[in-house]
């Protein structure tokens, strides 16, 4: 879970943006009171994407509070009340972040550190109560892709799959009761977790590169040491972009077809500009990572 | 039922042009085509049908609806339609030997068609002489799959190999032409691919700059 699920600013309403921001602090807000300070750390954008579509398709609208937080303590923000979708998106940030999914994808992109982890360990058998065939899904998938990473799995696709449809079992809770939106939830939450792999992968390739850490773009493309990085990119890009792109496309054709109440503007910027120029960005950055974000 | 003036997205009492400017844009939106492989194609068919029934009610010529049914039953003929075509194209000398081919390309199909997909799979393994048939067929479990990459890798080798295979060029088409209504639909809604807010500010900094070295100033307060 990477942060590339953002809005493009420069279309989106002053209104919709704080909107946007009111979900992502209420994601925060919720992971606090719901298990300790210590886990924000898992807070990130893709799940807080999650949490507003999840809330946008309920029929009661959510509530928005004004309040102080941690990181801002003299401005007040509009910060949305806990609601299930959020209770829910913060179960799933505590998992990820006890499977350290974020820490050791950032550092060498392996999943390898399933080992408990004290601080955490009252805050994940919460959510484990709370969700408990998510964690033994989570956790099931992990290893699934940690087995891919140790054999040199040599296509994208395979591991992007696996990563897709760990995506895919998240972004339909059960909470969620009707069939047809739980699997159009389904097929939008697995071309989300492919788009993010892989586009996390081709960010990755230049460092990837020089560390000799797992990439399956690199090995699918056969990049060799001394072979001119810029060109190798520059291939990988020409195979990868359109696909990508299409998997961009099935995620909007998901969005078209579930019943949305609230939001659908800012989702629809979301959609159809922000990961489109975040992509963008990625690709013409040329697999070089660029910490900075929105 | 929806009140059909909230399934068109049009407010009430608007103009029969109003009406049907939005019926076809929705129907362009959830058209068969656009949802072509998708596995949420038959709650796109009923998005249509729903869309329909709202514009035969609120429109005057009634029964002008786009019928989404037979157009889909069509497309679903044009990909039984290639056998045909391919059985036609077949070369008299390898005849005996193509037709064993042909029927186990045919019982890939329909195993497919049933959504038996890692079936398939198996079956195009097995295979050793790899046509454009196979290809294509590789393709098709490999969209289903959402393998993406392969799949479009595979679908252009097919049309490589067999460029007035009319069914391999649709697909491969269809493939790209949903990329592109992607990228309307972001152009529609503003996307500013490149040139960027950003660079335009920096240009008119840039300019100020030099403005100022040259004693006048662009903008005042900087």
């Amino acid at each position: 879970m990477f942060g590339y699920v953002t809005p493009y600013k420069s279309e989106l309403k002053i209104k919709d943006y704080n909107t946007f921001r009111a979900y992502y602090c209420g994601l925060c807000k919720t992971l606090g009171s719901q298990y300790n300070h210590m886990v924000r750390m898992g807070l990130n954008y893709d799940l807080s994407f999650l949490s507003l579509l999840l809330s946008s398709i309920e029929d009661k609208q959510d509530e928005v509070k004004v309040e102080n937080c941690i990181a801002h303590p003299i401005a007040k923000r509009m910060i949305i009340g806990e609601n299930r979708s959020l209770k829910y998106t913060s179960s799933i940030s505590v998992m990820l972040v006890y499977f350290k999914l974020i820490d050791d994808w950032k550092d060498d992109k392996s999943v390898k550190a399933l080992v408990g982890n004290i601080p955490f360990k009252m805050s994940i058998e919460k959510a484990r109560k709370e969700n408990p065939q998510i964690f033994d899904f989570i956790k099931e998938k992990l290893e699934e892709i940690s087995v891919l990473e140790r054999e040199k799995c040599n296509q994208v696709d395979e591991v992007a799959s696996a990563f897709g449809q760990l995506m895919e079992k998240i972004a339909a809770p059960d909470f969620i009761e009707d069939e047809e939106t739980k699997r159009i939830l389904n097929f939008l939450g697995y071309n989300l977790g492919r788009w993010i792999y892989i586009l996390d992968a081709f960010d990755d390739i230049k460092s990837d590169s020089k560390t000799g850490n797992y990439n399956p773009l690199i090995l699918e493309y056969g990049y060799s040491k001394g072979d001119d990085i810029d060109a190798f990119i520059k291939k990988v890009k020409e195979s990868i972009e359109l696909p990508l792109t299409f998997t961009l496309e099935n995620v909007s054709k998901s969005f078209e077809l579930l019943k949305i109440v609230y939001n659908r503007e800012i989702i629809e910027n979301i959609i159809y500009l922000g990961m489109r120029s975040k992509m963008e960005q990625v690709f013409n950055r040329g697999g070089q990572k660029d910490e900075q974000s929105i | 039922m929806n009140n059909p003036y909230d399934v068109l997205g049009v407010r009430q009492g608007a103009s029969q042009d109003e009406i049907k400017a939005a019926y076809k844009t929705l129907v362009k939106k959830y058209h068969p085509d656009q949802y072509a492989n998708n596995p949420l194609s038959d709650l796109a068919q009923e998005k249509i049908k729903e869309i329909n029934a709202a514009y035969d009610q609120l429109s005057k010529n009634k029964g002008s609806s786009y019928s989404g049914q037979s157009q889909s039953s069509q497309s679903q003929q044009t990909y039984r339609g290639s056998q045909n075509q391919q059985s036609q194209n077949q070369q008299s000398q390898q005849q005996q030997q193509r037709n064993q081919t042909t029927t186990e390309y045919a019982d890939i199909r329909s195993t497919i068609e049933q959504n038996n997909i890692n079936l398939a799979d198996q079956m195009l393994d097995r295979i050793m002489n790899r046509n454009a048939e196979w290809n294509y067929l590789k393709g098709i479990t490999s969209l289903k799959k959402g393998w993406y990459d392969q799949a479009f890798r595979y679908i252009t080798v097919a049309t490589s190999l067999e460029p007035y295979n009319m069914e391999y060029r649709n697909t491969l088409q269809g493939l790209q032409s949903r990329t592109n209504s992607y990228n309307q639909q972001g152009n529609f809604r503003g996307y500013n691919a490149g040139g960027s807010f950003c660079s335009i500010c920096n240009g008119l900094l840039c300019a100020d700059c030099c403005c100022e070295c040259m004693g006048g100033d662009f903008i005042r307060c900087c």
